[in-house]
């Protein structure tokens, strides 16, 4: 599900956010503000997550891996949203990942870590906090 | 001998399963589907009407028409297989609830009265795209795995090891020259180490692979058997665990196949009544090739299934 926080919206990391298969998601929320002070108009459907989420450009990466990985065709379509499970990762490619993960940026990733990543932005939120450290 | 492995191949009409007997305590049932072989789409409707909601959305999520099948196989494989068992006589494969433990490892959520004695039905299963399993067992825990003998290891076999596995494991693959053989070993050491974790039941940070040893009795120190050497019935594949001195090696069973020429696959389960130093008779396994509601065969004893180790 997705978190909403009123500190830290991030747009760039989710530009998929505004396509028109995104927004029939059921997953996604829609915010509507109504009322006084406000015009009645809907505020396009937003995906808001907690603070520091990770860049795009280290999403990609993590896509590029998975790819790679899984042998998925050019134009599957994945993003920080898709789940290792539903793309097909098994215990031995989701190890052989995180591996491919620690050598690309350099990190180790705990078993205890690794178990918790359940999609893209998972990894890619984890790698910009290990890379913090 | 088992009297309905005489009578190799069962044919019903649609939607009836072949009800059995549980396993006896030292004994292991293991089921199996090859995605392949079900071409139907009426069948593979009737898979997806004994499914939840919930797992029916589960299996409408995979990416993928392999994908999709092979989850929808693994779903179906296991209610039905369960169902064959008739425990206290419910035998709808529709109505069995699941549940995940503290670890998220898979259980049936028994619907009696008298929660207090739960059936003593403990099962496992693993899936690839071209193969799913599912093992059965009478009290006793069980972890199995399957993966395909050819799969390609996108990492350097060694590297990996030294990562995961354990320095023993690392010695073992070192030593094999032979890199075509050197990838199947790993893959045999790979469904064992994998089997005895989700035999444990803690997840997969519960067990780290490096704080456990699997090796074969009958290997030198610093040397190497193929496990292609090792006669069967002299042979036990063993676990060391570093971390857990409480977890004893004598706990634990191993079996290591090869299924119907494609896969290996192994199986963990625990031993009852293994007393320190007593040799332990190797535990009975039946396997049978399904395909639910329409066929079974009993394929135990057919070239359809090579012992590698541990069992009769």
């Amino acid at each position: 599900m997705a978190s909403f926080t009123a500190s830290h919206v991030s747009f760039s990391a989710v530009p998929c956010s505004f396509k028109q298969n995104q927004v029939s998601n059921s997953r996604i929320a829609s915010l509507s503000f109504s009322g006084k002070g406000f015009s009645s108009r809907k505020l396009p459907v937003l995906r808001f997550r907690v603070a520091c989420a990770a860049k795009p450009e280290t999403v990609n990466k993590v896509i590029e891996i998975v790819k790679k990985q899984l042998a998925l065709p050019e134009d599957r379509d994945v993003s920080g949203e898709s789940t290792f499970a539903t793309l097909g990762a098994d215990s031995l490619d989701t190890v052989e990942i995180v591996m491919g993960l620690e050598e690309e940026f350099g990190i180790s990733v705990e078993e205890e870590s690794a178990q918790s990543i359940a999609t893209v932005q998972d990894a890619a939120d984890l790698i910009e906090k290990l890379l913090e450290k | 001998m088992k009297l309905h492995c005489f009578e190799r191949t069962f044919f019903h009409s649609s939607s009836s399963l072949t009800p059995i007997q549980l396993p006896s305590p030292m004994e292991t049932h293991l089921w199996y589907v090859k995605p392949s072989e079900v071409k139907s789409g009426s069948l593979l409707n009737q898979y997806l009407d004994i499914l939840p909601p919930c797992e029916r959305e589960n299996v409408l999520q995979m990416r993928g028409e392999e994908l999709r099948k092979s989850a929808l196989l693994a779903r179906a494989l296991v209610r039905t297989t369960i169902a064959r068992y008739q425990i206290n006589s419910h035998s709808n494969p529709r109505s069995l609830k699941f549940r995940k433990n503290l670890h998220g490892k898979p259980e049936v959520q028994w619907q009696f009265r008298d929660d207090q004695h739960p059936p003593p039905l403990h099962f496992n299963i693993s899936h690839t795209t071209s193969l799913v399993a599912c093992g059965v067992t009478t009290n006793a825990q069980i972890g199995i795995d399957v993966e395909e003998k050819h799969r390609s290891i996108k990492h350097n076999i060694l590297s990996f090891a030294r990562r995961y596995f354990s320095k023993h494991e690392v010695q073992f693959l070192a030593a094999i020259s032979d890199p075509q053989v050197q990838r199947m070993e790993f893959i045999k050491l790979w469904t064992l180490k994998e089997a005895y974790v989700k035999a444990l039941g803690k997840g997969f940070s519960g067990a780290p692979f490096k704080t456990f040893t699997i090796r074969f009795k009958g290997v030198m120190e610093g040397g190497f058997i193929t496990l292609e050497d090792l006669s069967p019935k002299a042979s036990e594949i063993v676990v060391d665990s570093f971390d857990d001195p409480a977890d004893l090696t004598s706990n634990w069973q191993f079996s290591l196949l090869e299924l119907a020429n494609s896969h290996y696959a192994a199986i963990c389960t625990e031993k009852h009544g293994a007393g320190s130093g007593k040799r332990n008779a190797p535990g009975k396994l039946t396997v049978w090739k399904t395909v639910p509601f329409l066929e079974d065969e009993c394929v135990s004893g057919t070239a359809a299934v090579k012992i590698i180790c541990g069992v009769q």
